[in-house]
């Protein structure tokens, strides 16, 4: 398939400013009208929305003493505070809105529509040119070449259909999340498969990193601050994605909030930005948009080996509830060390899959390739019928939100079943496997400081154990319950080899390495990285996860 | 909603005549559809202000709320046929007490034959003779839809209904399905002439049982100790259970499960449900004492004497939250 030389026009039609400016007032408008109406209907009063606002924002100003706009911030909340004393009823609306505003400027000010347009217009190079020309000068010159990963990504799947849904909707993308590097490859997938810029909410903290700002701006992205936990910025970002939606244009979601901490696919999922797919379309049928439907498509990402997992492991594995939510010192922070992993995906010929699945619309139903949604049956379904209350379509945030948790269940089959597995993980779950057999008595968290009663494992064994779990995947696969990837074609002597290499090219100590004819186990907090990938295929008799541990990487 | 929903009644057994009849009374447009003619015959005599279309697609077409009121063999034929004519704004009530093959729950099986998300479940001591008799009845509705609920409150608005609501819609249908169960139970224990306490050890087994197996599945214990779990148990004529209690009677008295069977009126959907469930505890590593003393009497692998007794000598293990330590 030629995708590259079909770059869609119709709907490459660039974030334009007046898009922008539109999308603001309404924004404003329609937050301060919802506030408005929840005071009317018995909820908060809108000086107690205002003031939680300037609680969370006190705070959180007080803790980030490394926020940029702190001295801004600060002026602008001393501001609201000295109104909010002596305000009236409408004043407190005009605060509302003035507080909607301040934030909507923040999550839209990033977004560059210029850049989105020459973006869109003119087709970007290959991606290793784009890495180049914003690797901080000091390393382009003592490295001159960056090497090219063009030849790394693989796009597989269903991309012709998702051409047609964006052809005959606006596409909401969910990833897997467990690389900062993400954003940037499913970007460039998106303009590999010839389709325009889709936007995304990256993490404002992702904007202060020179090598990935870039990028964040040219695949239209507007920022989220994860930080604030004022419950109005919340629903100030959800609206802002609603209207971007609704505008037509595609978004991107991460569906699991943040990277993946055990490296294992996200299970349980973060509804609420998803949500606004279901919004998106009730307000699209209620004036009556020529082409209203929304579409959820998952896409998988897999790496044989990911640029931060030794800080995401470590992440995960401290005590629970004291691992962070926001990363900012890890391998991704470190250019050096993103163009060593890059040469080492080269120079390994280690693939990045990207697997498009096929969509859903907001109800969880798939949908053909004329955007039709079928029943679990295989008839066809007016969906619109779903949002009706009196035969009108209405937003209903309890049954919206069902109807979305019903996405996240099929989007969470689609990671699973297009999860491309590859020697890594294989090698790493039967390591993990052998040494949890041969302890029975430890539990995980004890087995991965002790590393248990031996202190390395005969190749022999190890290579059985592969050879079990080969059978099974290859058995899962011709089901369709998973993908194998290019490096499980050989035999389990073959992947094992072909393991412990890729073990050893990137990381600081490898998660596994040969000694003669013994197997030593050097990371085993990587081993359980690796083999978490294969976390929910039921092909260890015990999960390597406690139920903590499940619920912590998935938060 | 501002007006009177308009309700579709699938099945013209004991439950559809009497959901008919109360609706009726409360001029509530509503529909019947039965599949058999001579029962549209029989509701059509009975039930005067009901409509008795002959067709399906009439009887669900432009209806707010679909109720299933067929028994569990019947529920997949049932939605799948409802299936064709479903549009995602309908609400459907499921008031089967039983499961499928492989036990999957009645709003699962809804939800894999139709477009329909808006699913509430029917639980608690109902009581079709009762409710035939218009005396107050108690009732929950659980959905995870709170319009579900909503609507329920509105259709029932007026009639001798208290009604208590649940999000909890697995653990509802459990409760209902393994009830079924244990009055198969209680039914071997008359007929063996055990004494009051031993039927209600083995009730209070079979709640213990059913418990176990709603939360290994997801449920929240809270139902079984609700109008759900407990609060079914402890009258004696709820639904089903008095063809269920006539059956573990016969069965006692040595009768076969098929001549025990033909002997009532409408399905015994214990039996099935008792077997699926002992299937799904051994894939879950669950104990489900006296669900497996049942299923083995029903696969003639154990005299009801044997078995229930074998349940009876069981300590019952306190479990939750409020476990006492020792």
């Amino acid at each position: 398939m030629d995708w590259e030389s079909r770059v869609s026009y119709r709907k490459a039609a660039p974030m334009r400013a007046e898009d922008q400016a539109r999308i603001k007032d309404e924004l404003e408008s329609r937050v301060a009208q919802a506030y408005t109406r929840r005071t009317e209907q018995g909820g908060p009063r809108l000086s107690e929305v205002l003031e939680d606002s300037l609680y969370h924002e006190r705070r959180r100003l007080k803790e980030d003493r490394g926020s940029p706009k702190r001295e801004a911030d600060n002026h602008f909340w001393d501001q609201v505070q000295a109104e909010l004393r002596r305000a009236s009823e409408t004043t407190e609306r005009t605060l509302l809105r003035r507080v909607a505003r301040h934030y909507t400027e923040e999550i839209a000010g990033n977004f560059n529509p210029r850049v989105y347009q020459s973006v869109t217009r003119a087709l970007p190079p290959a991606l290793g040119l784009l890495l180049n020309a914003v690797s901080p000068l000091k390393l382009v010159r003592k490295l001159p070449e960056l090497p090219s990963i063009d030849e790394q990504v693989v796009i597989q799947g269903e991309v012709e259909h998702l051409h047609r849904l964006h052809d005959l909707g606006t596409v909401i993308m969910v990833p897997t999340h467990v690389s900062n590097l993400d954003s940037i490859i499913i970007g460039y997938a998106l303009y590999r498969m010839g389709l325009p810029p889709f936007i995304y909410g990256a993490g404002l903290n992702l904007f202060s990193n020179p090598l990935i700002s870039f990028f964040m701006h040219n695949l239209g992205a507007y920022t989220v601050d994860r930080k604030k936990q004022d419950p109005f910025y919340k629903d100030v970002l959800k609206e802002y994605a609603t209207l971007t939606l609704e505008s037509g244009y595609d978004n991107i979601f991460f569906p699991g909030g943040t990277r993946s901490r055990s490296g294992s696919i996200e299970m349980r999922l973060k509804l609420g930005l998803l949500g606004t797919g279901v919004s998106a379309y009730v307000h699209n049928l209620r004036r009556g948009a020529p082409q209203p439907k929304i579409y959820i498509v998952p896409a998988t990402l897999s790496y044989q080996l990911v640029l931060e997992a030794e800080t995401l492991i470590d992440d995960f594995l401290k005590e629970v509830g004291k691992s962070r939510y926001i990363i900012e010192d890890d391998e991704f922070s470190r250019p050096r060390q993103v163009f060593e992993f890059m040469s080492k995906l080269v120079s390994l010929d280690s693939k990045i899959h990207v697997t498009v699945s096929r969509g859903f619309d907001p109800f969880g139903n798939p949908v053909d390739d004329d955007g039709q949604s079928h029943d679990p049956c295989g008839r066809v379904v007016d969906t619109a019928r779903y949002t009706w209350r009196n035969k009108e379509p209405v937003i209903d945030a309890d049954r919206d939100a069902e109807y979305t948790r019903e996405v996240g269940e099929q989007i969470s089959q689609s990671f699973l079943k297009d999860n491309v597995v590859e020697c890594t993980h294989v090698v790493a779950l039967a390591v993990f496997g052998l040494m949890r057999a041969r302890n029975p008595r430890l539990d995980v968290l004890r087995l991965l400081r002790t590393g248990g009663s031996d202190e390395d494992l005969e190749l022999t064994a190890v290579y059985r154990e592969v050879e079990r779990l080969l059978n099974e995947l290859r058995a899962k696969a011709q089901r369709s319950e998973i993908r194998l990837g290019p490096s499980l074609s050989g035999d389990a002597t073959e992947v094992v080899t072909d393991a412990l290499a890729r073990y050893t090219s990137y990381h600081n100590r490898p998660a596994a390495q040969r000694r003669g004819d013994r197997l030593v186990p050097s990371d085993r907090n990587l081993i359980l990285y690796y083999q978490n990938r294969l976390e929910g295929y039921g092909l260890q008799p015990f999960p390597a996860l406690t139920k903590d541990h499940r619920a912590l990487s998935s938060r | 909603m501002a007006t009177r929903p308009k309700m579709a009644v699938i099945g013209g057994g004991p439950m559809g005549r009497a959901i008919g009849r109360i609706l009726g009374k409360l001029s509530t447009p509503v529909s019947i559809w039965a599949r058999r003619p001579e029962l549209r015959e029989r509701l059509r005599a009975e039930l005067p202000g009901v409509e008795v279309p002959a067709e399906l697609k009439a009887a669900v077409e432009g209806a707010d709320l679909v109720m299933f009121a067929v028994p569990a063999n019947e529920l997949e034929l049932a939605a799948k046929h409802y299936g064709e004519f479903a549009t995602g704004d309908q609400i459907v009530l499921s008031a089967t007490r039983g499961v499928g093959p492989g036990f999957v729950l009645p709003h699962e099986l809804i939800r894999k034959q139709t477009c329909i998300r808006k699913i509430g479940v029917l639980g608690g001591p109902l009581h079709a003779r009762e409710l035939a008799l218009g005396r107050q009845i108690n009732l929950v509705v659980a959905s995870r839809f709170p319009e579900v609920i909503e609507s329920v409150r509105a259709l029932i608005a007026g009639a001798p209904v208290a009604l208590s609501s649940s999000r909890d819609v697995l653990g509802v249908e459990v409760a209902g399905a393994i009830a079924n169960v244990a009055s198969l139970a209680a039914g071997m224990s008359e007929g063996l002439e055990l004494s009051d306490t031993a039927r209600g050890v083995l009730l209070t087994h079979g709640l213990a049982d059913a418990k176990r197996l709603g939360v290994a599945l997801g449920a929240d214990e809270v139902t079984f100790a609700g109008l759900a779990g407990v609060g079914e148990l402890i009258p004696r004529n709820v639904t089903s259970m008095d063809r269920h209690l006539e059956v573990g009677r016969r069965l006692a008295k040595g009768e076969t499960l098929p001549s025990a069977l033909s002997a009532v009126e409408g399905h015994v959907e214990g039996v099935a449900t008792a077997k699926a469930a002992v299937e799904r505890a051994t894939v879950l590593r669950l104990k489900l004492p006296l669900v497996a003393a049942v299923a083995s009497v029903l696969d003639q692998q154990a005299s009801p004497k044997e078995a229930l007794e074998a349940v009876l000598h069981l300590g019952l293990e306190l479990e939750g939250r409020g476990r006492a330590r020792a």
